[in-house]
């Protein structure tokens, strides 16, 4: 073997921008985290041509586990032509050369900003949520050496008396998006500011889940078949976005998880997926289009016990 | 241009890039000479804060900006993120250091002398308003000194330690050099991870949390053992022959801190920040922070983690801005759960 079969070419930028040893790094952290499902494993976290919180966790985690028969949805609310989601797509096919979709059934590799997609994604398929706060004691323990130890303990009694508290002040659990999951009865896990009509899609899920924090330099995941449920009381059923009765003005659907859209006389509705929203209407135009089947139901999601 | 479009995303993002950058139309290599030669301490600055010394790389940065500080701190970053650690250079030593200048206000006179050298530190704060006219400004020359200081001077540091007033280093400093670029900091830190977080930190960042301890959180009544500005020569160990050879010279600044931390073994702690390039405010708050967190029962503000975290000028500025990005699911959710809580407001009539 000649010295010159063992080099190559200079070039401006790796395969997918990130150095093969720091692609290395977020694998050995995916493994471990994919082994401890919940449990949030500390990385080093590079810097990426990304301002921080814009995604550059979930980018570091796309730029390492994609390859050349990867095919890439990037989302953000839903929505493939947001800004933020178009212009990480645009970074991972100039840095790739790899193939992009706005199809969810499509994709491999969904990079995804606060939503799950409303078709029920499959085996093999990878999907990765940005994590702003990957901590779910952020709200109440600022500290993260503190709430380490509180992981480690299976404390959670800060967690529960937040719920507590929200009930006895206000008669209902005011949690938004990023409610508290227990993932497989052990950790309790930020699930990234999804909407809690999303959680049901973590749980039992067919695909994995991988999430990462770029500026927190913390990822965590969730394997295929593992138990997600919401902290929820015994007695206070978990309660999903109430949208019942909203149909999306564009494609009439009645399902799914819809954007409110203020108008000057008053509101419409349209649904948050466009990725879908564009099959749904192709459909409706008479156009081939494979629709993936939905989701399990969300208003049965068991909350977890006590 | 659409902010959310059902398409063109893309090409909005694109055009609103190009509309940015139109300054840059007109900027010439020799502008980002002129910006690494006139604007050196806003180019200290941003390497340090970047972590990468490449003081042309910092002031292109600059330009590019169009002189945001966190935008070309980051621009900087991502660039050193995809570098190679080649090689650890040799420890800087008090000794090795050409030093141009070293103020203590410790002592009013010490071993190796009191040295201004370039400062703004007497100067009247007035605008030199004759430039706008069009005249050129008289300056002073500078007078040489009879007596050229010396190339170096020793630390204020060993002659304290010599005299018992502070404690004695450790019997075998650690090798381990930590890499915060390579591995993410934990909580307590080691000292070195510290050391290399405070030296990248948020200048204002630092000045701020800095100057509360200063006038009186968890105070340390700090007294500077010394700041000093200087040149350093990079020296690696050549791979092959094991000889040592300069990679080329940097600016580096630091400051020494000296506060009775009240301990029971030692009279005096010091606290230390030394930073790629010329910073001296940020030497100054980052030294009194090394020593603030250290305080027993120190303010929340102050600890470690805290200031540690806060100060991360890429990690802050960043997530600050990404509250710029559309949060509509989000919001959503938050609506639900106030309208569904009744904690909304009646809705208001319309009278009109």
């Amino acid at each position: 073997m000649k010295l010159a079969d063992l080099t190559h070419a200079r070039t401006d930028y790796n395969y997918a921008f990130l150095d093969e040893h720091a692609k290395r790094e977020v694998r050995r952290a995916l493994l471990k985290a994919v082994a401890v499902p919940g449990y949030q494993v500390p990385y080093a976290s590079r810097e990426v041509p990304m301002a921080r919180g814009w995604g550059t966790g979930g980018l570091q985690v796309t730029l390492s586990i994609i390859g050349e028969s990867s095919r890439l949805k990037v989302i953000d609310q839903g929505a493939d032509d947001s800004v933020n989601a178009a212009n990480l797509r645009r970074f991972v096919a100039r840095m790739t050369g790899v193939q992009t979709t706005t199809d969810a059934l499509e994709a491999t590799v969904i990079q995804s900003r606060h939503r799950i997609p409303e078709e029920e994604l499959q085996t093999g398929q990878v999907l990765v949520l940005q994590v702003p706060l990957p901590d779910p004691f952020s709200y109440v323990e600022p500290s993260r050496s503190l709430a380490r130890e509180l992981h480690a303990d299976s404390d959670y009694a800060l967690l529960w008396l937040r719920l507590y508290e929200d009930l006895t002040l206000h008669g209902e659990v005011l949690t938004g998006a990023d409610h508290p999951v227990l993932v497989q009865g052990h950790y309790v896990m930020a699930p990234s500011p999804i909407p809690r009509y999303d959680l049901a899609a973590l749980h039992q899920a067919h695909h994995l889940t991988l999430l990462s924090a770029g500026r927190e330099k913390r990822l965590y995941a969730v394997p295929p078949y593992t138990d997600v449920l919401p902290l929820a009381f015994d007695d206070v059923p978990f309660q999903i976005e109430r949208q019942q009765g909203w149909v999306c003005q564009q494609s009439g659907a009645q399902h799914g998880f819809m954007n409110e859209v203020p108008q000057e006389d008053g509101r419409s509705y349209v649904l948050s997926d466009t990725g879908y929203l564009e099959k749904l209407l192709r459909q409706k135009r008479g156009e081939p289009a494979i629709i993936g089947a939905r989701r399990k139901s969300q208003q049965d999601q068991p909350g977890s016990a006590l | 241009m659409a902010y959310v479009a059902a398409r063109g995303g893309e090409q909005a993002i694109q055009n609103a890039e190009a509309l940015a950058l139109r300054h840059l139309q007109t900027v010439r290599p020799e502008d980002i000479a002129w910006v690494e030669e006139h604007l050196s301490l806003l180019v200290d600055r941003v390497m340090g804060e970047g972590s990468l010394y490449a003081p042309q790389l910092a002031a292109l940065a600059l330009a590019q900006s169009g002189g945001d500080l966190a935008e070309a701190v980051l621009l900087l970053r991502a660039y050193r993120s995809t570098q190679p650690r080649i090689a650890l250079a040799q420890p800087v030593t008090d000794a090795s250091l050409t030093t141009v200048r070293r103020v203590s206000a410790a002592f009013k006179d010490l071993p190796g002398g009191q040295h201004l050298g370039p400062t703004l530190d007497y100067s009247h704060r007035t605008l030199r308003l004759e430039l706008l006219n069009g005249t050129a400004l008289q300056l002073p020359q500078v007078q040489q000194h009879p007596h050229p200081a010396p190339r170096s001077a020793p630390g204020i540091a060993g002659w304290l330690r010599q005299d018992g007033l502070l404690g004695t280093w450790p019997d075998s400093p650690s090798t381990e050099l930590p890499d915060i670029t390579r591995d993410p900091l934990t909580y307590p830190a080691p000292r070195g991870a510290r050391l290399q977080s405070l030296a990248r930190a948020e200048t204002g960042g630092l000045l701020a949390l800095g100057y509360s301890n200063m006038v009186g959180y968890s105070g340390v009544h700090p007294t500077v053992a010394e700041v000093r500005l200087a040149h350093t020569e990079v020296l690696l160990t050549h791979p092959v022959t094991g000889a040592l050879f300069s990679a080329g010279r940097a600016r580096v600044s630091r400051a020494e801190i000296l506060a009775p931390l009240h301990s029971e073994t030692t009279g005096l702690s010091l606290g230390m920040c030394g930073t790629l390039g010329w910073n001296e405010t940020k030497l100054i708050a980052g030294g009194v922070l090394d020593l603030a967190m250290d305080t027993p029962n120190v303010h929340p503000a102050l600890k470690e983690e805290f200031v540690l975290n806060h100060t991360e000028s890429v990690e802050a500025s960043g997530f600050c801005l990404h509250f710029k990005l559309p949060h509509y699911v989000t919001f959503a959710s938050e609506l639900d759960r106030l309208r569904s809580a009744g904690t909304a407001l009646p809705s208001e009539e319309v009278t009109s």
